[in-house]
């Protein structure tokens, strides 16, 4: 599903070229869940922004499903991302002027689906905030707005869904919820999952984990038994 | 006084720029507007004393359009005889023609033109320009041959060039140059035709003046140094008392064209300060959007101990400082100006203006800048105070402080609007007008406040818009904190403006020119002589145009009512006093003129028997001059009195352009007066040309006037002032772009983040922006509504209670009013975000 070869990002910090990946290869298989670990700093977020093609690379080359992301024009990776990545966001990042239901559309209807409400009412069921759909964000819990963050990832079905800490906000017995969430629906679905955690306990879950340190791999292991879902 | 608040105000300002770019800006343009505006009127006004005697070319004129007396003779005579040189000018309209060479000639053969007769010496003062430049004294040489000076104009219609002939009344003049300039007149001031120069030698020999004739003769006086013009000015006004001629000084040269130009500066003036207050919008929005951002900052200041007050002067020092730089930067705008300004006016000013720096409209310039400054940044400040520091740090500070602002600050407002309407009162230059103005645009200021609440209220009830675009865009225009309010007020301001001054224009040019009937007449024939009357009727009734009336007209002024002698000095102040003073046309006639109503009274009713005569009296006039039926009018006719009673007061429809009168006596009243004829007729266009010919042919001394030449000259003039006027509410319309332009830049964070969610959920560019252009669109739309029914209403009032003139709402306007403002909206807002498109997700949301 991912091929990544030989990423690199530098930023430039106060005239100065700070490295964030160094020489990342990794490839990821359809239907995977992939947990990557690290400490803070250690550049998962980076990677993880650069499978969606939220940035761009400064070297190397980022394959989903054949097509090299780093070729594709901005527009191009914004259509890519509506059909074919959800996307999770440690701080929720919804729109605060649209209720709950209108956040959890706008993948649908950017994509031009003609039945957006209906299905974005439908998974907001699948997340258990139908009640809420016409509340604002700011009416919700954190833990509801991550729910509904959730929601909108899932919103186009899409084949691979990643999330960025996504219990990073949240107390942890709102954090299971979450994460029981989204292992669920990523089971449904049949999607590849790329979680970016600092908690072991929630990397035991993943099929494979990968370990960032310093902007390089250095540790990629898989897990027997696959999954282990909390009762 | 400790230097704290002076040290932090600069760390601040250096911090946030850009908030303070769009506030010295909004500052800079209002300043700018005034001072441009108040240096052009005094470096104006410094012209025209240093050149009041050339505006008149002497230093006293006595101004009649009758032959002087014999007293009157005496007395100039007297006059030379103490030094004082003197000259008579005359003035006229008059045909000219081009003397004809075979009907093959293509050229057009006859002009109308504004005749002047000079005598040598001319002018006293100031300086003819004329090329070549010796042409001059060809006119006045007393040389056997004739010459003339004309406008180039003249040149161009009728296809001659210097050195033809030229026939005017029964002589014939060549050319001898190109008049450029007369001390005397303002080239671009509303006249009937091209000016033509001749000697009064000349002027005799065309036979022109006859009696009845309209014709202005102006006396003109050189006093030498060492008498008083004012001592001159007396001792003639006691030789004639008669209102029929007007003695004045230098001083008071050109009374129309100063009057003239004190107004349009006083209207622009008045723009100016409209751009202003726009810039008070702009400040206030801007000095919101910085505090906003600076709540944590108050707050830490705050938790280590500083106290409200010492917070509240960092950002007044601030504050007042920028004002101060944006007013300094708007008085030397304002002064650059003066480079554009008198370009635009240079069609009405007889005078050079120089560049200078006057210091009184400089001075008020940056006194109404920092005022302005003050007051608006004022409410915005004062809520510094009531900020609670850990509000801020638990960050669930409501959008809107609680409690009210006190009394403190209603008393300080109070203050600075009484002082900013002070200056006010000091730029309109009278307290009916400042007082107008204050009020219009107090009541202005507050409809667009009630109304942009409104429709702010009302995208709020809306129901959901379902495309993504349109719900997103339409939700930012009431999200709280958003300056939607702002931006529509200070935008439709702008509109108001411009659009007001275009839809006063459209009103005053189709009153001119579209409301004529299809049965006005397109020509007027003046100055027929009694004695040519029954000749002129029969040429043209020989050429086809049986529909011609001769109407006789009689040259007077009123000279008492209801036997109370008029005063004229008495109404020369009053508001509609002109209509005691003026000189009135009196006509005869036994039937009721068409397009009149008799709405007191009865036409021509002899079965009561009346001593005197009867008189029928326009009802405006009657009521001005408080007459009615019954009432006694005394008229003076070049010297005789004729008096008579009126029987009836009509209703006259003005605006069918026929000869249209004010008093009419009965037939055989006004027998034995000096009297001309006029003709009116309908001729089509492909016509005009062999008429005017023939008529100039037969009859040299009477004029044709083209109604529709007038017309087009009227509507030039409407139009230039407009073009001026336009001109500076191009800077409010500016300054509301600015206002816009900051209010977005003051929600550029909380618009780059949203829209790089759009983005990493899918949204393509093309689908950001158009979350944004719903959100300009709408704006626009909504100040281009508010803004249009204000200008409107603005219109509608000018026209009707200042103009009188009838309102007539011209659609396309208004739609293009609009338009162009959805469109100016459009434009400035993707100026402003453009470069929020192509950021990239990551690094905006991972900084959340």
């Amino acid at each position: 599903m991912i091929q990544i070869r030989n990423l690199s990002m530098r930023l430039s910090s106060g005239g100065r070229e700070v490295p964030i990946l160094d020489g990342i290869s990794l490839e990821v298989p359809a239907k995977q869940f992939l947990a990557i670990v690290g400490p803070s700093g250690s550049g998962k977020s980076t990677l993880l922004g650069l499978m969606a093609g939220l940035d761009t690379p400064t070297s190397g080359s980022i394959l989903l499903d054949d097509v090299e992301l780093t070729a594709l024009s901005e527009d191009d990776l914004a259509r890519l991302r509506r059909q074919k990545i959800g996307y999770v966001f440690q701080s929720f990042h919804l729109i605060p002027t649209m209720t709950a239901l209108e956040n959890v559309s706008v993948p649908l209807e950017l994509a031009g689906d003609p039945e957006a409400e209906v299905k974005a009412t439908r998974v907001l069921r699948a997340v258990g905030l139908e009640p809420r759909a016409h509340h604002y964000p700011v009416q919700l819990s954190g833990g509801e707005q991550q729910r509904v963050a959730v929601a909108r990832a899932f919103a186009n079905q899409p084949a691979l869904l990643l999330a960025d800490e996504p219990t990073g906000n949240l107390d942890s017995a709102t954090g299971q919820q979450v994460i029981d969430l989204l292992i669920r629906l990523n089971r449904d679905q049949g999607s590849t999952l790329v979680l970016v955690t600092h908690d072991p306990a929630l990397a035991s879950h993943a099929d494979r984990v990968v370990t960032l340190c310093d902007g390089r791999i250095v540790s990629d292991e898989s897990q027997v038994g696959g999954p282990r879902v909390q009762p | 006084m400790n230097s704290f608040p002076f040290r932090m105000a600069w760390r601040e300002t250096r911090a946030a720029w850009r908030h303070f770019a769009y506030f010295f800006v909004c500052i800079m343009l209002g300043v700018a507007a005034l001072v441009g505006v108040g240096l052009f009127g005094a470096s104006l006004d410094r012209a025209i004393q240093r050149e009041a005697r050339s505006l008149m070319a002497a230093d006293v004129e006595l101004r009649t359009s009758r032959p002087l007396t014999p007293e009157g003779e005496a007395i100039l005579k007297s006059f030379e005889a103490q030094g004082i040189a003197r000259m008579q000018v005359s003035e006229l309209v008059a045909m000219a023609a081009v003397p004809s060479e075979g009907e093959s000639d293509r050229r057009r053969g006859t002009q109308l033109v504004e005749l002047k007769a000079v005598e040598p010496g001319y002018p006293f003062y100031g300086k003819l320009r004329a090329e070549p430049a010796d042409a001059l004294g060809k006119v006045l040489g007393g040389g056997p041959d004739s010459f003339a000076l004309v406008q180039e104009a003249l040149l161009i219609r009728l296809d001659l060039a210097v050195g033809d002939t030229l026939k005017i009344g029964q002589a014939e003049f060549t050319i001898a140059g190109v008049l450029r300039k007369e001390p005397d007149r303002a080239a671009g001031a509303f006249s009937l035709g091209p000016r033509v120069l001749i000697s009064r030698k000349g002027l005799d020999a065309t036979a022109l003046i006859q009696p009845g004739s309209r014709v202005t003769n102006r006396h003109l006086l050189k006093v030498p140094d060492t008498m008083d013009a004012r001592a001159i000015q007396d001792a003639l006004a006691q030789t004639f008392p008669d209102k029929t001629v007007r003695v004045s000084t230098y001083q008071e040269s050109q009374p129309m064209l100063r009057r003239f130009l004190r107004q349009m500066t006083m209207y622009l003036g008045l723009v100016g300060l409209i751009t202003l207050m726009v810039g008070g919008i702009g400040v206030a929005s801007s000095v919101r959007a910085f505090l906003k951002e600076k709540l944590e900052t108050i707050a830490v200041l705050k938790a280590v101990g500083a106290e409200s007050g010492t917070i509240l002067r960092v950002y007044l020092v601030q504050t007042m400082l920028l004002g101060l730089l944006g007013s300094l930067a708007g008085a030397a705008l304002g002064a650059g100006l003066q480079v554009a300004l008198p370009p635009l006016m240079a069609q009405w000013l007889p005078v050079e203006l120089e560049f200078h720096l006057a210091l009184p409209p400089l001075a008020l310039g940056l006194a109404m800048g920092l005022l302005t400054t003050a007051l608006f940044a004022l409410w915005p400040l004062l809520e510094v105070r009531r900020l609670k520091p850990n509000l801020v740090f638990r960050r669930d500070v409501s959008e809107e402080p609680a409690g009210s602002p006190g009394r403190a600050a209603w008393l300080i407002s109070g203050m600075l609007a009484l002082a900013l309407a002070g200056l006010a009162l000091l730029q309109a230059g009278s307290w009916r007008s400042a007082g107008l103005f204050i009020g219009a645009l107090v009541l202005a200021l507050g409809l667009l406040q009630g109304t942009a609440w409104l429709v702010v209220r009302l995208v709020r009830r809306l129901p959901r818009w379902r495309s993504l675009a349109w719900r997103q865009g339409s939700a930012n225009l009431y999200r709280p904190g958003n300056p939607t309010k702002s931006i529509l007020v200070s935008v439709g301001v702008g509109v108001m403006v411009i659009l007001a001054i275009h839809l006063i224009e459209r009103n005053l040019l189709w009153e001119i020119g579209e409301t004529l009937p299809a049965d006005a007449p397109s020509f007027f024939f003046i100055d027929i002589q009694p004695d040519q009357h029954d000749a002129f009727a029969r040429l043209l009734r020989e050429r086809g145009y049986a529909d011609t009336r001769l109407t006789p007209l009689v040259r007077s002024r009123l000279w008492s009512l209801n036997g109370e002698p008029i005063r004229p000095e008495a109404y020369e102040e009053r508001e509609h006093g002109w209509y005691f003073t003026r000189e009135y046309v009196l006509t005869f006639q036994k039937d009721l003129p068409r397009g009149n109503v008799v709405t007191k009274g009865q036409w021509w009713d002899r079965s009561v028997p009346a001593r005197g005569p009867l008189i029928s009296v326009e009802e405006e006039a009657a009521r001005r001059l408080g007459l009615d039926i019954g009432s006694m009018v005394e008229f003076d006719i070049q010297g005789a009195k004729v008096s008579g009673r009126v029987a009836s007061v009509r209703k006259v429809d003005w605006g069918n352009l026929s000869t249209n009168f004010y008093f009419i006596f009965e037939p055989g009243a006004l027998e034995g007066a000096p009297m001309t004829y006029v003709a009116t007729t309908q001729v089509a266009a492909a016509e005009e040309v062999p008429l005017q010919r023939a008529v100039v042919a037969a009859f040299p001394n009477v004029s044709a006037i083209n109604i529709r030449d007038v017309l087009d000259s009227v509507a030039r003039v409407v139009d230039r002032i407009s073009l001026v006027i336009r001109f500076m509410a191009g800077l409010s319309i500016l300054g509301g772009a600015f206002v816009l332009a900051g209010a977005l830049a003051a929600t550029r964070f909380r618009r780059i983040y949203e829209a790089m969610i759009l983005k990493a959920v899918g949204a393509t560019r093309g689908a950001v922006a158009g979350t944004f252009a719903v959100e300009y669109a709408l704006l626009g739309a909504a100040a281009g509504i508010i803004g249009s029914a204000l200008a409107t209403l603005l219109a509608w009032g000018v026209l009707r209670w200042i103009l009188d003139v009838k309102w007539h709402f011209p659609p396309e306007s208004i739609a293009w009013g609009i338009g162009a403002t959805i469109l100016g909206t459009l434009t400035v807002g993707f100026l402003s975000t453009v470069s929020i498109l192509g950021q990239k997700p990551l690094p905006v949301l991972r900084r959340e």
